[in-house]
């Protein structure tokens, strides 16, 4: 086998590193003569001072658990200063921060001995998406799962077991999810012949518009003739104001708003269509498409015929379609106009309608959270302008429903009755077969199913119609835990008490639950027949058969629920959304770009699986993979349409590989200025495979900072200042220094400008991008802190190995997994780590096999 | 050139901070794994006193109540709390909560308290009243134990309609409440769901089912019939799993109990009316969102106070809505991470609106007269309070209690000697105040005596 070298190092290391696992995490003696001399004293097994005692303290923090929380305290009472007190005598830094660091290294190494399951995966329940998947692969239906617990909040990966808690609360969500999916699915009246609406939004803007503009004229006059006439308080009234201020108000309501609406109303395109429009007092400009009823569903088309003023800047050209359901609003997509205002061309845009679901569609302008875009409106009057039109809609159509694409499984059933079958028969059949398939193959028991017979029979009697007296029976199919559960080692058992003992683990999967694991690994849903029937069959296990069937589940479109779950919850990419950004700040960084910058990393993860390709490409590549949309905010040239595809980067460009991506950038920010902490962080935890521990708790904010203006690197100097925050943050930091030339909306910058209420300018300074890693590599600038990370690609190789297999066998990373991480690494090295080969290693290995 | 120790380190330290940010982990990890579900219903059935409901309303002593009502992502951190110098009955009032003022001999404020276990700030409310580690169960990243709250619904709740009344707002991520469905967490540390809009609120408490009884007492078999048929296919998954897996699965027979317990009680009250107080209340419209929503909330758990509905309540305020509708621009998390400006003027205007709206709470609940003449404020034990300090601060939690309901000496500003009092030793207070029977309550060490005396 051809290594590269930097294997062989790892290989001659791993026998050390599991002698370490079995000796525990163990901090060097040499700390003990620091201890003696500064916290022995009073923490003695004489004096035992806040009834800790320190004395007899193992060095050997594995030794138990009370042992391992003492030194937690110990850890927490340092970082935060608390110990030694500000009265004792204080350790020098130098010795502090040693045995800090080593501490805090201990600390990690113990929580991951003790969090060692051994292998042992607990019984998993569906998560939240598997189980709104699973249903709709049933059902056809999607089901509305907002009251359900979102387990993405418990754990690392929702796909961990030991953290999917069940209640009773759940178990009553669940049947009722179930009964209304269930109705929606059965109960659907006959579809509704396709038909197109459309609308034409002039219709009711221009006399909108029209009308707001009389009333402001109307309040300019009723000013000039009540200043004609003496312009008092007392005679404001016959004017129609309260008094002579309130009357100035709305002279300059008038003077701001008038001729924006004036130019608009005078526009010969305006009266037969819509230019689009942003006002702070009279609305946006939206052409809304007629409601779409819960009964509905299905595929519907919007076309809009649309031109666009080619002068304005290209974030205005852009039209934006959402979906309102009452106060909610979910952005569907952006596409870009390019023919100008005299020759408009007709855009189409897809939709899924959900039976179930009353909303409407909307076509507008892009747009920011909250009121940002009047913020922008505001800034833009300062400079006497307004927010350019960028779009003019003549009109725009919806056409629909279209017939659904395939039929649903239950669908399947209902119509699959054969000749002279009894209704009771057709019922217990289906019953039975609907429960097999929603038990992944599982036959379901005989008592179970003569229990949900009599609840149809039940229902029957009770009068209902033979579709609705079956929905108790299937809710309650869908409420079971052979369904809700991912059972397991079922072939073992004796029948009577568990055939497995305590923690008893090793046993292969039957064919069947080897299916079941692949499929929620790869696309967070059931097995589909094929897959299923290879498992049934026991060809399954077989290397080749493995392989091809996890070539086809990466290759179909299912598989991007794994691309998208997994690369969101590896890289904490939540954070993107944590923050609003101000529309003022960062004019360009709307909720199109933000949702844009987010899709550029799972369409770059998905791109560089699905072409093989090195995974170098990641932290760095010659190509960016990216749409129209973000190319402009990106300023590369060239990219048209709204499909994400590679496109190949100039050899200057910061761009290529996530650090060099918006939405990292983003991510490691309040969403006001960048953040060289969080962003150092990011990049030891999820590039490095190297993080810092857990930040302590309770350590103040540098809030003896907050009254001066600062560089964000010379904020970060109050770090280095003490002891116990140098010894980690002299790691972090510097990284976060390096990719100081991103602001905090990921866009290139030489300086960093602080601003203060009002969009003021305090400051502005050059941003200094040079720092050191703690081994002393050291970076001048972006570009080469880029490269000393790419370089770093089996750490980075390692680190996400160690992510798959938390994901996909659904338990926590463990000391004892070290030896299958090593040996799924080494298989893909060959291929310079293709995503894929560490896929095909890890669900080709023993512990994948196994229970 | 990477040394050789830095290899060795990058192979042999957890990848995965999140999870691993605390310790309790166990060599006998089984053993805790089973401890933890083998608190099974028996206990919790046999505390159902079968008492005679009906009879509940008639008593002459005023039952006592408690409240909880949290708040999400903190407060502003040097404005709160009074000057920490000024304690006893002399402080001055922090500007921020001068609606308040008016109330100031009937409330308290409390220092130092603190969660032990509680170590990141982003769980937000989820172990507010529990106390409980995280982390206590090694190789699983999420455990909770029971809330006081629900230690005190198994005792009051008995003699009610209503065990307890969960009340939330509906969007507890925008608001930094964390995981869970309400503040309320049952016996087995699972999440209790809460009623989240005033409209949800109301009708539960206030609006009867038409239905007629026949009908129900058909609807509430077929209920324990559909439990009875998933229990079958749970037994059959039971015989199949390992034992260890069973103890997972154990969740699943604990629900159907739950269930059970909850069908039972409502079976009890099947043929009793629900009560309306005089003068009755209306439902609130469903377009009420934001800060109207705190005092429509507050409005409802009066009115059920005087019908006797339920005993116990928690509130898990909204937040971000509240902002929004007192016209902020930004997130209520982008608000909690504060820098000058913007941010902490809205952070104040936060401070200053739940003051605002407990300021009207406990107007009208000293305004409500039980029948031997006192103010339904006499017996409450009212909490208004976080277990998040300030941004990621997790110590001294704002505290701010009011009401007779526990005995406490009102008016005063405590501030704790031993600076990390757990707060659950106020918990711990509560309860015995209020006449539950509880030895002791999470992490508690004991009561806190000050409360009582002078």
């Amino acid at each position: 086998m051809n290594l590269p070298v930097r294997f062989s190092i790892l290989l001659f290391l791993l026998p050390l590193v599991s002698a370490a696992g079995e000796s525990g995490a163990i901090l060097p003696e040499k700390h003990f003569s620091m201890f003696e001399k500064y916290c022995l004293d009073c923490h003695d097994s004489a004096t035992e001072k806040g009834e800790v005692n320190l004395e007899d303290l193992s060095f050997t923090l594995t030794d138990d658990i009370a042992t391992a929380e003492l030194w937690n305290k110990v850890l927490d009472a340092m970082n935060s200063g608390e110990m030694p007190p500000h009265d004792k005598t204080q350790v020098p830094d130098k010795e502090k921060t040693a045995f800090l660091r080593d501490l805090s290294e201990q600390m990690v190494l113990a929580r991951s001995i003790f969090s060692d399951t051994g292998g042992e995966i607990a019984l998993r329940r569906l998560n939240r998406r598997e189980y709104a998947n699973t249903l709709e692969e049933l059902l056809g239906v999607r089901p509305d799962t907002s009251f359900l617990p979102d387990d993405q909040a418990n754990a690392e990966f929702d796909t961990l077991g030991g953290s999917l808690y069940f209640s009773s609360d759940q178990l009553e969500q669940y049947l009722a999810t179930a009964r209304r999916t269930l109705e929606l699915a059965l109960l659907a009246k006959a579809p509704k012949e396709s038909a197109i609406t459309r609308v034409e939004p002039e219709e009711f803007y221009y006399p909108h518009f029209a009308k707001v503009a009389a009333a402001r004229l109307d309040r300019a006059k009723r000013y000039y003739e009540w200043e004609a006439a003496g312009g008092t308080d007392e005679i404001a009234k016959e004017y129609g104001y309260l008094d002579g201020w309130q009357a100035g108000r709305q002279l300059s309501s008038f003077q701001r708003d008038y001729p924006a609406l004036d130019k608009w109303l005078s526009a010969p395109e305006n009266r037969k269509g819509t230019a689009l429009m942003i006002t702070i007092k009279d609305s946006f400009t939206q052409t809304k498409l007629p409601q779409i009823r819960a009964w509905q569903p299905g595929r519907y088309i919007i076309r809009v015929k649309a031109g666009a003023y080619l002068e304005d800047p290209a974030r205005f050209r852009y039209l934006e379609f959402v979906r309102r359901e009452g106060q909610n609003v979910t952005r569907l997509g952006w596409r870009k106009v390019s023919a100008p205002v005299g020759k408009p061309e007709t855009i189409e845009f897809e939709i899924d309608h959900q039976p179930g679901v009353d909303a409407a569609y909307w076509v507008q302008k892009r747009t920011h959270m909250e009121r940002g875009d009047k913020n922008l409106e505001s800034e833009f009057l300062k400079e006497g302008r307004h927010t350019p039109w960028g779009v003019w809609i003549d009109w725009a159509e919806i056409e629909g429903p279209l017939p659904a694409r395939k039929k649903s499984p239950v669908a399947s059933l209902l119509a699959e009755k054969s000749g002279g079958q009894s209704e009771s028969d057709h019922a217990r059949d289906l019953l039975a077969k609907f429960a097999t398939h929603a038990f992944r193959g599982e036959t379901p028991n005989e008592e179970y199913l003569g229990k949900l017979m009599e609840h149809f029979e039940t229902g029957r009697e009770a009068g209902k119609k033979w579709k609705e007296a079956l929905i108790d029976p299937l809710s309650i199919v869908l409420s079971s835990p052979s369904f809700l559960y991912l059972v397991e080692a079922t072939e073992i058992g004796d029948g009577e008490t568990g055939g497995l003992g305590d923690g008893e683990t090793g046993g292969r999967l039957s064919g069947r639950e080897l299916a079941t694991r692949l499929s929620y690994f790869l696309w967070s849903a059931p097995p589909d027949e094929e897959l299923l029937a290879f498992g049934q069959s026991g060809e399954l296990s077989e290397p080749e058969v493995l392989r091809k069937q996890t070539e086809r589940l990466l290759a179909e479109e299912r598989a991007k629920r794994f691309v998208r779950h997994f690369t969101h919850q590896w890289l904490d990419m939540h954070r993107l959304r944590m923050f609003s950004f101000d529309a003022r700040t960062f004019p360009d960084f709307d909720e199109g770009a933000r949702d844009c910058a987010g899709e550029e990393i799972y369409e770059t993860f998905a791109t560089i699986l699905a072409e093989g390709l090195p995974l170098r490409n990641l932290l760095k590549s010659d190509f960016v993979v990216i749409n129209d949309l973000l190319a402009d905010y990106y300023g590369i040239e060239g990219v048209k349409g709204s499909h994400f595809r590679k496109v190949t980067l100039p050899g200057d460009s910061p761009r290529g590989g996530l650090i060099g991506t918006a939405a990292i950038a983003a991510m490691g920010s309040d969403g006001q200025r960048s953040s060289p902490v969080e962003r150092g962080v990011w990049v030891l935890r999820h590039l490095l495979n190297n993080p810092p521990p857990p930040a302590p708790p309770n350590v103040p904010q540098l809030s003896r900072f907050e009254d001066d203006v600062l560089s964000a690197r010379e904020l970060q100097k109050a770090h280095q200042e003490e002891a116990q925050c140098a010894q980690c943050h002299q790691k972090i930091d510097p990284i976060g220094y390096g990719l100081e030339n991103f602001s905090a909306a990921g866009l290139w910058r030489d300086s960093e400008t602080i601003l203060g209420r009002k969009q003021k300018v305090l400051a502005t300074f050059p941003v200094q991008p040079s720092g050191q890693f703690t081994d002393g590599t050291s970076f001048a600038d972006y570009f080469e802190l880029r490269e000393v990370v790419a370089d770093r690609i089996d750490d980075f190789a390692m680190g996400l190995t160690e992510a798959l297999i938390t994901y996909g066998l659904g338990r926590p990373f463990g000391f004892s997994d070290q030896e299958l991480a090593f040996s799924i690494v080494q298989q893909a090295a060959g291929s310079e780590y293709a995503i894929a080969e560490i896929i095909y290693a890890l669900v080709q290995s023993e512990a994948f096999g196994t229970y | 050139m990477k040394t050789s120790r830095s290899q060795n380190r990058s192979l042999s330290t957890s990848p995965h901070p999140r999870v691993s940010s605390s310790l309790h982990p166990s060599i006998s990890r089984r053993a805790v794994l089973r401890s933890s579900t083998a608190t099974i219903a028996l206990p919790f059935l046999e505390s159902f006193g079968f008492r005679k409901f009906a009879s509940a309303a008639d008593v002459t002593t005023p039952p006592k109540r408690m409240v909880w009502l949290g708040i999400g992502f903190g407060v502003t951190a040097d404005k709160w709390f009074p000057n920490r110098e000024q304690t006893g009955t002399e402080y001055d009032f922090p500007e921020v909560l001068k609606p308040l003022e008016k109330h100031r001999g009937d409330l308290t404020f409390l220092q130092n308290l603190t969660h032990q276990h509680s170590k990141d700030g982003h769980s937000g409310s989820t172990f507010w009243l529990t106390g409980a580690n995280r982390y206590a169960i090694p190789g699983q990243s999420f455990h909770n134990s029971i809330s006081v709250d629900q230690v005190a619904a198994e005792q009051f709740g008995t003699a009610t309609r209503f065990t307890s009344i969960q009340l939330c707002g509906s969007n507890p991520g925008a608001d930094g409440h964390g995981p869970g469905l309400s503040l309320a967490w049952n016996r087995q540390g699972k999440p209790v769901s809460g009623l989240n809009t005033p409209v949800e609120a109301f009708h539960r408490l206030f609006s009867d089912d038409k239905t007629p009884l026949a009908a129900r007492q058909a609807q509430l078999n077929q209920q324990r019939s559909v439990l009875d048929t998933v229990l079958s296919d749970a037994r059959s998954v039971k015989r199949k799993i390992s034992t260890s897996d069973n103890e997972k699965l154990d969740e699943y027979f604990q629900s159907v109990r739950e269930i059970e317990v909850r069908l039972s009680k409502e079976e009890q009250w099947l043929g009793v009316e629900k009560k309306q107080p005089d003068p009755p209340v209306t439902e609130p419209s469903d377009s009420l969102v934001g800060y109207g929503e705190l005092g429509t909330m507050a409005d409802l758990m009066v009115a059920a106070m005087q019908v006797d509905a339920s005993r116990v309540y928690t509130y898990r305020m909204p937040l971000d809505t509240v902002i929004a509708s007192l016209g902020a621009n930004i997130s209520a998390h982008t608000m909690s991470h504060y820098s000058h400006g913007e941010r902490r003027d809205v952070s104040e205007m936060r401070d200053l609106h739940y003051a605002k709206f407990l300021a009207a709470f406990i107007d009208k609940l000293k305004a409500s007269k039980e029948a031997d003449g006192s103010s339904l404020l006499d017996h409450v034990s009212l909490t208004m309070g976080t277990n998040l300090f300030s941004v990621h601060t997790l110590r001294n939690c704002p505290t701010l209690i009011a009401g007779g309901g526990a005995g406490f000496q009102h008016g005063r500003h405590l501030v704790m000697d031993e600076e990390k009092t757990p707060l659950c030793n106020l918990w711990l207070s509560q309860l015995k105040g209020c006449g539950v029977e509880a030895e002791s309550f999470g992490d508690s060490t004991g009561v806190i005596k000050e409360l009582h005396a002078a």
